[in-house]
């Protein structure tokens, strides 16, 4: 190989969207902003914990579990930066809430990683970008989706597959050789720890992690499915970044909570950018990409409006 | 064999504490100015062939701009997955305010 594969950001570079003297100072990377924005996170779990534990005996525990998963479901959106080291200088660090983010959403760090190269690589490549959520053809399909029932099965299916020491044919594609063995090693290791869990559980007779976690991932994580599908689904089946991406404008609490990848389109193109500097790389780049100004529920109608247009 | 040391850059051209791109015949290198001195490696990387000179550096370690790999450039060693191979280094020195290469 003598040349570089042409990359978004080499064609950004190309093109004169940013310059190598911005792309540098905009690469910069420093642990204060990772660590404030921790820091205010678990003061936000935190609080989202005692609204569960004080509505405990109430209905109010319901919308109180709500709020706590999504919050906890979010935590895929740290665990994307950090699988970018682009939360922290210090890369261990990364790699450490990586882990820790991984356990708490069933979504091992290592297997993520090399799904998430490939996604990068051939985003929005219908059959070669394992993370793409294809275009719902119907309104039920939409809210199938969106119930996040397809999304736990495939998770639940595929750490129970590596677990038992197998890979299926695509994830062999992007998980190299060498590598197996851990994916393997991994998915046992998180399996024994829900294990664990589980049976402290029946130990102690106290059953409260069923109320504070497990539950509330599973009321929250139709939250997720809803932000990630503004990410790409109803933008064109094609390898121009300019195109198959979409950002959307958000208010500034929803932006806390995904650590700013709403700034989606931007990051695909310069994927080193730390999450703290993407509103920075978004006003450098806003020409260049598709922004939704109308957010999530602007994303949504979009996509609504496309199904509707089909089926007429 | 031994291969002959061949000037590469002039030390004032690097960019300070950051990476460089230089062409040497066909081959794409990447100079690193590093607390250590300077390190000289292939520009391409070896998981998925973007260019690491467009890539975060810091200290010793280049890391990819696609896929966040990483490597330290004193030995070529794979620090972080998706790059599990190290990566091809060449013996360098500084003489007469050059950067030369063994390549």
């Amino acid at each position: 190989m003598t040349n570089a594969i042409v990359t978004p950001l080499t064609q950004a570079l190309a093109e004169g969207k940013l310059t190598r003297a911005e792309l540098k100072e905009l690469m910069q990377r420093s642990n204060g902003p990772g660590l404030v924005h921790l820091a205010l996170w678990l003061l936000l779990l935190a609080t989202t914990t005692t609204l569960v534990v004080l509505a405990w005996n109430s209905w109010l525990i319901w919308p109180a579990m709500f709020v706590q998963g999504v919050v906890l479901v979010h935590h895929f959106s740290l665990q994307h930066e950090c699988v970018h080291y682009t939360v922290f200088r210090t890369r261990w660090l990364n790699d450490l809430v990586g882990q820790v983010c991984g356990y708490i959403i069933l979504l091992p760090h290592r297997f993520f990683r090399y799904e998430h190269c490939d996604h990068h690589t051939y985003t929005q490549v219908t059959g070669q970008d394992p993370e793409q959520v294809p275009m719902p053809e119907t309104i039920w399909q939409y809210l199938l989706y969106l119930s996040a029932l397809p999304y736990w099965k495939t998770k639940f299916t595929e750490v129970f597959r590596h677990a038992m020491g197998r890979l299926s044919e695509t994830e062999k594609g992007f998980i190299p050789k060498v590598e197996h063995a851990a994916v393997y090693r991994d998915a046992r290791m998180m399996l024994g720890f829900y294990a664990a869990v589980i049976l402290g559980m029946a130990l102690t007779g106290w059953w409260g992690l069923i109320w504070l976690w497990f539950i509330p991932l599973l009321l929250g994580e139709p939250v997720m499915r809803f932000i990630r599908m503004t990410e790409h689904v109803g933008r064109p089946t094609v390898p121009q970044m300019h195109e198959n991406t979409r950002t959307s404008l958000v208010s500034l609490p929803l932006r806390f909570l995904c650590w700013n990848m709403n700034y989606h389109a931007e990051h695909h193109y310069v994927a080193s950018v730390p999450f703290h500097r993407l509103p920075v790389l978004h006003e450098k780049l806003r020409d260049h990409i598709f922004v939704e100004k109308g957010g999530y529920l602007g994303a949504h109608r979009d996509i609504l409006r496309q199904i509707f247009a089909r089926q007429a | 064999m031994s291969r002959d040391w061949r000037d590469l850059i002039a030390v004032t051209e690097l960019e300070e504490n950051w990476v460089t791109r230089v062409d040497l015949g066909p081959r794409k290198l990447a100079v690193y100015d590093t607390p250590s001195g300077v390190h000289v490696s292939l520009a391409l990387c070896n998981h998925g062939g973007a260019d690491l000179c467009d890539g975060y550096f810091d200290g010793h370690v280049i890391e990819c701009p696609l896929h966040q790999g990483a490597f330290d450039v004193r030995d070529g060693r794979a620090v972080s997955a998706p790059a599990t191979r190290p990566m091809k280094v060449f013996e360098a020195r500084v003489r007469d305010g050059m950067v030369q290469v063994r390549a």
